[in-house]
């Protein structure tokens, strides 16, 4: 057992349902039932809150393909001095896609804002005004330089697929905060899914109800089977009322029958969350509600930011109603439209950096306005980042050595920044810290000991931290 | 508690006697000890950062970052950098600082050369006495009190009830067993007429205390028999070892041909292919067998997991460790059941395995990648194959020719018999053309014997054309003969100085008197007298004309060269023929002097005779040179052995590993042997240490951990030592695994709950001496038959009971969830609320493949075709990379493939199907001995209102629509179909309300939806 070392007081999960108040209903209790007497399913109950904790609800702003630190927020001056020097490894590292090139400065100006100075790059003017709401990871590495394996470790610890993601631990280990959306959300860019495509939000080794739902905000039909087609005459509507009435009656009818089996309550229950989720999905998808200004400030309705735009939107508007964690994908998999900027770092990442930089300023100053950055945080991440040399003579290749990622909202010290890379920004060299220490830190903040949350499978008992992880004291309020 | 330490008393510790150990024990251990052990220690289990503090090796290796401790020199210690929190990277303990007189006791006990008694911690080896590892020895079968308890699973079974004082359930129903063997067995629900049936003769003669009645045994060998039975349990074994028809990672591409695998799976399943040989096949059927090439699907298994294409190419050292660590993960997972990965960065912490063993493992597959390996299906192609190749080989006129293999009596019999069908007796008529034009500017002239001869400027390329004006009526082959000129360099026949040329096309053209259109001529053979390395006459109609026939060295003499149109050409009178001889791959290879020429007689006899066989032709056979005689045997059998190959069935392809599969790896090319394994220090690739052969787990004492192939570098060798290894009878970890998975899908629960790790950190039999008892008897008895066991236990009275709990008081009014006990009789929920002795048959959910297929049975849709390509159930396009897009809601549920078997659905690993994975389908990405259950909101939603349930619930409503009268009776037959039984009367009234407001497949769509139906009881 782990001694109780810390100040933190450990809750039972009775007390942590209290604490959160109303809403946590039947979905969490019956999952919960059904998990422990499911044959086959993970033994081991999932841990109790540790300590209370700061922050109810998460959205992640993940930028695939590796988003260039030091053409956003890692400013390296020595790059604009020693421009064209040819300082990189002679041979090709592993996980790169050619051989360095020339040392390359950033083809974008850098000012410092805010009160605490950051430096930020010109393609990000929103996002600067709010640096002082932000605590930055300035030295993250990853230990591959290949996105399948990068983006599986910044997801669920691993470089291997077959792993549960942060998503779905959380979900795993605390429920739902509500009876009406699924605990988790992945909102995919319009234009495709990310590397790995679903296996990033798999459940892995827990119960299927824990992955990521994926939703297509974009398309009529976001959540695809909460209605029946049209073309079912038989179904929909009345006929659904009616329909699901009888079949509730026989199941019940069923479990008089069958008493002591808890798989068959939840899926009773199960179905009567179903009826409730139709009720209150549409409208939560349903941007339309929203003001005009809102919609505005979010980008949406202008091409370079609508799709993104809608999707943060969207994220305020799920984490509102309840979802647990929602994660918020900018790019698909490709050579074009993501972070993964190869070719031209000028021109491939100005235009995907312009498509975020303003929803996400915008959906800071919501949650601030509305109070629910009181107990919800807001990641912005990627799954490495990428050579101070040049690719070609214009672009970036994959670096695992050093990337930035920040954090705003509940449970966060504002306006600092932990860590440094070296002076050319491709190497992490002080206040380092790995998936493990982001993961760490973000379950402590949902009163989660990273150390004690594990299922047993196939030999170990497996944590989203593996054998690694330490909380990220320094950037914690 | 702090103790603030005066430094007088510091002083005199270290000034008394002895002082200098025990000052370390008094005081430096106890510090260590509390302040450090919690994440540097063995006791704890933790070293961080690979560093232990709890012995003097420990710290004077130190970890990661080297010695933590250089005696006598704090400032340069690592460890005291550490404590004095010197920056932010430096901070141990990472979350207080150490108070100061503490960092002064640890400066100076440094500074004084660090004394520290405490040798090195060896952590002994956990102990190799653990359940699975022991011998393996059949346990009696216990007695019983009653003596007509003969079934031993039975014996076992109750013997441990008696002992917890626990009865068993009484057996099942009819309905309820014939659903829950013909589920189990074949993944799909009986029909209403079998249950009917199975029904009728139970109640005339019921299921005897054995478990069994004639009736009884007639169901289960019936549906042993059914290629059903291959179908349900390949899936299972397709879980176990995570297979899926695509890569996964970033470039999650399809892979066409790994349906080979699942379908030998789905045959070795039927056949019942011995266990042992089962193992065997799959993991080196190449070596083992390789006479059966059918069996090269069976490596499939080697290629059932993940590839990341995109690391392969960028990363390839990361990418190929890791890529072997899941191909050893999975094969000691599903075959020994034991996590070796554990092993990989340190000695397993709490199984015997060390990191020798684990990277043994790694070097048994040191030498395979991954990708499309090609076999004949028939073995007999390849003996045929075999054959040809060798006469292809022994008659190539660029090597010495063979006489070893030509002139054998048989081979000499089909050059004998070659003759006798007037092959080389040929009349071949000269076309002698009526006008010859250059294309470029050679300069042509027909000689009188009515071949033609090119001489003026030599352009790059070139090509004549020749019109024949009255060409033969009937011709079956067009001959060209190079000849020699003196005016020719070398004598030709080319007119590179070289005397070379390079005919790279040879096209014919007929123009019918009259006629509009040329016909072109399609030539199905070409074939000739001597071939340049690299220059075929082949090539001459491939159409590329960047490849061509050529003769070099063999110049200063003639060649010819024949073609052979797919069928006779018939000319009438003004037809004329028209031949073009493209030399278009360039540098003047051009031709100097030819003749065109054709013949009637039958195609099957035309060779390109050699001018040396020529001379034996013209020899009578007793009188040939044996020079002459071997030329002869070589034209004919080449030319044999090339149309007997082409009319081989072409080879087939399956995603697969192994050594043959050289193209799919460049690394392989360069290097064709096994890749040198070396034992990393802490799993890391950058601390190679000593080198490790073949080999598996030293813990298993009967048999040899260390392999010795024949031939080291044979990769094949290897895993057949492997397989060899695990397969053999003395391995009491596969026999274990084996009955405990089956097993496990039988009960939905194993013996042992954890049918892929049998170490320490799985689960302990409920039972060892019954897995013990079925493991020997399943070795020996069944001899590995999978069907001999299903039969034993389904014929138990333990498998046929009924999972209803004993009912509660008749007068309590409880609440569902609360058990009341067992009237009179001991509460069997209190005593064993798991059901681990089996008091009860466990219900079961059906997974997704058997919904799925059990919702078409019912509503008559369901394609029972076997084998073949995966069935996509998603409409794929274009994605931004190699990875596709696919939509499964788009999908048409109608397409006249779409009602195939589940198992038969393209498996995306990346993108999975929504509808099978809300019923537990697991991600692919993982090694799923088991199927997890869920009950979700989504899957609530899915289950109601996906496109494929309400298309199937149209077609139930519409198989019974005809019935009479209506409602009642469509509604009493859905009911039949869907839950084996008829409606109540109070059911019937409320599904009549609904099937007349809403039609009859809204009955359908509720039946599909019912716990009842979903449920095996």
């Amino acid at each position: 057992m782990h001694p109780p070392s810390s100040p933190h007081r450990y809750w039972n999960r009775r007390q942590f349902l209290n604490h959160l108040g109303g809403g946590f209903g039947s979905a969490a209790l019956a999952g919960l039932v059904a998990r422990q007497s499911a044959a086959g399913a993970p033994a081991t109950a999932p841990a109790l809150p540790a300590f209370a904790p700061k922050v109810r609800r998460v959205i992640q702003l993940f930028m695939n393909g590796g988003a260039s630190p030091m053409d956003t927020f890692d400013y390296k001056p020595e790059l604009t001095r020693r421009h064209g020097e040819l300082l990189g490894p002679k041979d090709k590292p592993e996980g790169q896609t050619g051989v360095s090139g020339a040392v390359m400065k950033s083809p974008f100006a850098f000012k410092q804002y805010g009160q605490s100075g950051r430096w930020v790059s010109s393609v990000f003017p929103h996002q600067a005004k709010w640096v002082d709401e932000m605590a930055f990871l300035m030295a993250m590495t990853s230990k591959t330089n290949v996105h399948g394996p990068a983006s599986y470790m910044m997801n669920t610890g691993f470089l291997l697929p077959g792993f549960p993601c942060f998503g779905a631990w959380v979900s795993y280990a605390l429920g739902s905060l509500s009876d009406n959306l699924p605990d988790f959300i992945v909102l995919p860019d319009a234009r495709g899914l990310p590397y790995n495509q679903k296996a990033n939000f798999s459940a892995g080794f827990l119960p299927a109800r824990h992955q990521g739902t994926l939703i297509q905000a974009a398309s009529p039909r976001p959540v695809p089977d909460l209605f029946p087609p049209d073309k079912f005459a038989f179904a929909g509507g009345g006929a659904d009322r009616q329909a699901r009435a009888v079949l509730q009656k026989m199941n019940r009818q069923h479990l008089t029958e069958h008493p002591g089996d808890s798989r068959l309550e939840a899926r009773i229950a199960s179905a009567e969350l179903a009826a409730k989720m139709q009720l209150s999905a549409p409208e939560a998808f349903d941007l339309a509600t929203e003001s005009e200004s809102t919609r505005t400030a979010y980008g949406v309705g202008q091409a370079v930011t609508d799709d993104f735009g809608r999707r943060c939107l969207l994220a305020r508007r799920l984490i509102e109603r309840g979802t647990r964690f929602v994660q918020v994908w900018s790019g698909p998999q490709g050579a074009v439209n993501n972070w993964d900027n190869h070719g031209n770092i000028e021109a491939e990442l100005s235009p995907i950096a312009a498509s975020v930089d303003q929803p996400i300023a915008a959906l800071l100053g919501d949650l601030k306005q509305r109070g629910l950055l009181e107990d919800t945080l807001v990641i912005w991440t990627t799954e490495f980042g990428r050579t101070p040399f040049a690719q070609g003579s214009l672009g970036r290749d994959h670096n695992g050595g050093s990337f930035v990622t920040w954090l705003a909202g509940a449970g966060i010290k504002p306006g600092i920044a932990y860590g440094e890379s070296d002076e050319f920004g491709g190497k992490a060299m002080h206040g380092i810290t790995q998936c493990y220490d982001l993961h760490a830190t973000l379950l402590h903040l949902m009163g989660i000991d990273h150390e004690r949350l594990t299922v047993r499978t196939a030999g170990v008992d497996r944590r989203l931290t593996d054998v690694h992880g330490h909380v990220i004291r320094e950037i914690l309020a | 508690m702090k103790h603030a330490l005066p430094f007088t008393l510091l002083t005199l510790a270290l000034a008394a006697p002895g002082g200098a150990e025990e000052f370390f024990t008094d005081r430096i251990a106890p510090l260590l000890k509390q302040r450090c052990f919690e994440c540097h220690s063995h006791e704890s289990g933790k070293m961080k950062g690979g560093l232990t503090l709890d012995s003097k090796p420990g710290w004077a290796e130190g970890g990661e970052h080297g010695p933590a401790i250089l005696p006598g020199a704090p400032e340069n210690s690592l460890l005291v950098k550490m404590v004095r929190w010197t920056d932010a990277d430096h901070q141990m303990p990472p979350k207080e600082k150490l108070p100061d007189e503490e960092i002064a006791l640890l400066e100076e006990w440094i500074k004084r050369g660090a004394p520290d008694p405490r040798a090195a911690l060896v952590k002994p080896p956990p102990d190799a006495d653990w359940w699975s590892l022991r011998p393996l020895a059949a346990p009696p079968v216990p007695g019983a009190p009653d003596p007509s308890l003969t079934h031993p699973i039975d014996r076992f079974i109750r013997a441990r009830l008696a002992g917890a004082a626990l009865s068993p359930a009484p057996a099942a129903d009819a309905r309820t067993l014939i659903r829950r063997v013909t589920l189990d067995l074949t993944g799909l629900p009986p029909t209403p007429a079998e249950t009917e049936a199975f029904a009728k003769e139970s109640a005339a003669s019921p299921l005897g205390q054995d478990g069994s009645s004639p009736a009884w045994l007639a169901v289960v060998d019936r549906l042993l028999a059914s290629p059903r039975y291959g179908e349900r349990w390949a899936r299972h074994w397709l879980d176990t070892i995570h297979f899926a028809d695509t890569h996964g990672f970033e470039h999650d591409v399809h892979r066409p041909n790994a349906w080979r695998f699942r379908d030998y799976v789905i045959g070795a399943f039927n056949q019942d292919t011995p266990w042992p040989r089962f193992i065997q096949e799959q993991l080196a059927a190449d070596t083992l067998f390789p006479a059966d090439t059918r069996l090269t699907a069976a490596l499939g298994f080697l290629g059932a997991g993940p590839f990341d294409a995109s690391a392969e190419g960028t990363a390839p050292a990361a990418y190929e460790y890791v890529d072997r660590d899941d191909l050893v993960t999975q094969t000691m997972g599903a075959f020994v059941s034991t996590t070796a990965n554990c092993a990989r960065c340190h000695a397993h912490k709490f199984d015997p395995i060390t990191q020798d063993d684990y990277f043994s493992l790694q070097a048994v597959f040191a030498g395979v990648g991954k990708g499309n390996v090609a076999y004949d299906e028939d073995p007999a192609t390849t003996v045929q194959r075999r054959q040809w190749t060798t006469v292809l080989e022994a008659s190539d006129t660029i090597g010495p020719l063979q006489p070893e293999v030509l002139l054998t009596a048989e081979n000499e019999t089909l050059v004998t018999q070659w003759e006798a069908a007037g092959g080389g007796r040929e009349i071949w008529q000269t076309l002698s053309p009526d006008l010859y034009t250059p294309a470029i500017n050679s300069v042509l002239t027909r000689l009188a014997d009515g071949s033609v001869l090119s001489s003026g400027p030599r352009p790059d390329t070139e090509t004549y054309t020749l019109t024949v004006s009255s060409p033969p009526r009937e011709v079956s082959a067009l001959r060209i003969d190079l000849l020699t000129d003196d005016s020719l360099p070398l004598k030709g026949p080319g007119r590179l100085d070289n005397g070379n040329l390079h005919l790279s096309g040879f096209e014919a053209w007929i123009f019918r008197a009259g006629g509009a259109a040329p016909e072109k001529v399609g030539f199905t053979r070409a074939l000739s007298d001597f071939d340049q390395a690299g220059y075929a006459a082949p090539t001459l109609i491939d159409g590329d004309p960047k490849t061509s026939w050529a003769i070099h060295p063999r110049v200063g003499e003639p060649h010819h060269a024949i073609l052979k149109p797919a069928a006779p050409l018939t000319f009438a009178e003004g037809d004329r023929l028209v031949i073009a001889l493209q030399q278009l791959q360039g540098g003047q290879h051009l031709l100097g002097r030819f003749r065109l020429s054709a013949t009637a007689a039958p195609a099957e006899t035309l060779i390109a005779v050699p001018a040396a066989a020529q001379a034996a032709l013209l020899t009578a056979r007793e009188q040939r040179l044996p020079e002459d005689r071997l030329a002869l045997a070589a034209a004919v059998l080449q030319e044999r052995a090339r149309e007997e190959l082409s009319r081989l069935p072409a080879q087939v392809l399956v995603y697969a590993a192994s050594a043959a599969n050289q193209a799919a790896r460049g690394a392989i090319l360069k290097a064709p042997q096994p890749r040198t394994i070396h034992i990393l220090k802490r799993g890391d690739l950058d601390k190679p240490g000593a080198e490790a052969g073949p080999g598996a787990l030293s813990a298993v004492a009967a048999l040899n951990a260390r392999f010795s192939p024949a031939d080291p570098q044979n990769e094949g060798q290897r895993r057949a030592g492997l397989a060899g290894w695990i397969a053999h009878r003395d391995n009491p970890l596969t026999w274990r695994s084996a009955v405990n998975r089956v097993w496990h899908y039988h009960f939905g629960r194993g013996l042992c709950d954890t049918p892929s790790d049998f170490g320490r950190m799985g689960g302990v039999p409920s039972h060892p001496e019954l897995l013990d008892w079925l493991a020997v008897w399943f070795r020996d008895e069944a001899k590995g038959s999978l069907k001999a066991l299903h039969r034993l236990i389904v014929t138990s009275a333990t498998w046929q009971q009924s999972s209803a709990l004993p009912p509660p008081p008749a007068s309590a009014a409880q609440p569902v969830t609360t058990l009341a006990p067992h009237r009179g009789g001991p509460d069997p929920q209190g005593i064993d609320p798991d059901n681990r002795l089996l008091w009860r048959m466990n219900r079961t959910r059906l997974d997704a493949d058997s919904y799925r297929d059990a919702v078409m049975a019912a509503s008559g849709r369901l394609n029972l075709t076997m084998g073949g390509p995966g069935i996509a159930h998603y409409n794929a396009s274009p994605g931004p990379q190699a990875t596709p897009v696919l939509d499964y809601a788009g999908f048409d549920w109608e397409a006249p493939a779409a009602p195939r078997r589940s198992i038969y659905r393209v498996v995306y690993r990346g993108i999975a199907d929504p509808f099978m994975e809300v019923l537990d389908f697991p991600d692919m990405g993982l090694l799923s001995p088991t199927r997890g259950f869920s009950a979700s909101a989504l899957q609530s939603l899915t289950l109601f209102n996906n496109p494929f349930l309400l298309g199937q619930s149209t077609h139930l409503a519409a198989r019974v629509a005809g019935t009479a009268p209506a409602p009642a009776e469509p509604i009493r037959q859905m009911f039949q179909l869907v839950l084996l039984r008829y409606p109540g009367a109070g059911e019937l009234e409320e599904f009549t309300a609904l099937a007349q407001s809403a039609g009859l497949p809204a009955v359908a769509r509720v039946l599909f939806n019912t716990n009842e139906f979903l449920f095996i009881d």
